[in-house]
């Protein structure tokens, strides 16, 4: 299990939205470099990135921050948001982000998926963001038929790094992240899964560290970290003793 | 035939099983997979996988708790030489002894100790979690036709602890994680995978598939 603290940027600066909601953004710092730094002091050990500008727009909008970021930290960053065609993916593989993570263009494009995995293997996640169980994409604006399970099988023999899997209603909410649901993705595809949406409190993290969530490969924690509901060396501590517990 | 995936409280099994299904469906095979906690199943089966989460100690104790487990294991793998296959902690546990906080006796089937990783690079975090390729250091069915070697396939880890086997030529696998850690160990109907077949992708049902073809 690993705990990812989230950076997501809008405008250059690192916000954190409601269930996805552009126009209820919170803007907790103009700096994301010294926000990355700040987590990776407080022990955190991977970075989740998400350029939402670029989500909407369908290209890397926040790409200077991005690379200033990369250049101030040494833990690894996973970034989303923007990355729709290979040049994108490949371009941000090249200036040391370690995984890029694919949402929309996975839906839309699944070759495109499978083809940067084929190209950059283990290095492309999958990002699938579910309302109600249902996929949806272009900064969550639209929710499609497709569920959010098909979608994630579609990518299991594909050589993806990972399945991010989003609980859009959970997202920002600190109202608890969709267990039960997440598990059942991971139980039914042979691809690590991580957790993302809702944490909001300690006991949120606590249910992390119970056994069965050793199936999750980690979990994505964002608002409650920024607004100190949750504590990081409290919440990191626990995802430590339970990997302590664990062979 | 049939597939006993052992279940002694030692996590969630579900996704090991769908992958053994799924496996067992793609090769064309007829199997009946089964995860069981009774060892009348497990003496019974024609293939056995041990899996494990948690510490070794604690799967120990969970599997001596499962009254007549450990005889049925030793029973079906041991005197009738049922293909077998452990997986992370259910590797592990083919060990002689787990030096995990205590020490803890094992199955001592392919024998030597589970310790801690050391990784030369101290960069490198413990635990080891995340995908490696395999180093192949003799063949073996089960990698039969896995792509292997940098540029390869890649194995999903997620561990803190490692088999070193005491005959050398039971490992028959490394991974590369500041120093070579030991991926997949074997002796005669007995396999052993550190790394989540259930996780692994095109690896993992490959040697999924491999096992339930194997007739050692």
């Amino acid at each position: 299990m690993i705990l990812f603290p989230a950076i997501d940027l809008k405008n250059g600066e690192c916000v954190r939205l409601v269930r996805g909601d552009m126009a209820q953004a919170t803007v907790f710092s103009d700096d994301p470099p010294a926000q990355a730094r700040a987590f990776e002091a407080q022990g955190f050990e991977y970075l989740h990135v998400v350029d939402l500008d670029g989500a909407f727009a369908g290209k890397p909008m926040n790409a200077a921050a991005v690379e200033r970021m990369l250049a101030s930290v040494n833990i690894p960053i996973q970034l989303g948001g923007g990355v729709r065609d290979m040049k994108t993916a490949r371009s941000w593989l090249d200036k040391g982000v370690s995984r890029v993570i694919i949402g929309t263009a996975a839906v839309k494009d699944p070759d495109f998926v499978k083809e940067a995995a084929r190209l950059f293997p283990y290095r492309i996640a999958v990002g699938v963001d579910a309302r109600d169980g249902r996929v949806a994409v272009e900064g969550w604006a639209k929710t499609l038929e497709l569920s959010a399970l098909d979608l994630a099988r579609r990518f299991e023999d594909a050589g993806v790094a990972a399945i991010i899997y989003t609980d859009i209603a959970r997202d920002g909410a600190l109202k608890g992240l969709n267990v039960e649901a997440t598990l059942a993705v991971a139980e039914a595809v042979s691809v690590p899964v991580i957790a993302s949406g809702g944490v909001g409190s300690i006991d949120d993290v606590a249910r992390l560290a119970e056994p069965d969530c050793a199936l999750l490969a980690g979990a994505i924690i964002g608002r409650a970290l920024y607004d100190g509901r949750v504590d990081a060396a409290e919440a990191l501590a626990l995802i430590r003793k339970a990997r302590a517990v664990r062979a | 035939m049939s597939v006993a995936i052992v279940d002694y409280g030692s996590g969630n099994l579900h996704s090991a099983h769908k992958a053994f299904e799924r496996a067992a469906r793609e090769a064309g095979l007829r199997m009946d997979v089964a995860v069981t906690a009774r060892p009348d199943e497990v003496a019974a089966a024609d293939h056995i996988v041990l899996p494990g989460v948690g510490a070794f100690a604690d799967c120990k104790r969970g599997l001596d708790a499962v009254d007549g487990m450990t005889q049925a294991l030793d029973e079906a793998v041991r005197d009738r030489g049922r293909p077998f296959l452990g997986i992370c902690v259910g590797m592990q546990l083919t060990a002689t002894r787990g030096l995990e906080h205590t020490v803890t006796t094992g199955l001592n089937w392919i024998g030597g100790d589970v310790a801690a990783i050391q990784p030369s690079d101290p960069v490198l975090k413990i635990p080891h979690m995340g995908w490696n390729t395999l180093r192949v250091l003799k063949p073996h069915a089960l990698l039969d036709g896995l792509v292997v070697g940098d540029g390869g396939w890649h194995a999903y880890f997620v561990h803190s602890f490692q088999l070193s086997p005491a005959e050398t030529s039971d490992l028959i696998a490394t991974a590369d994680y500041g120093g070579p850690i030991a991926a997949f160990v074997g002796r005669d109907n007995m396999a052993g995978v550190q790394f989540h077949p259930e996780k692994s992708q095109k690896l993992g049902l490959a040697l999924i598939a491999n096992f339930l073809k194997w007739r050692p």
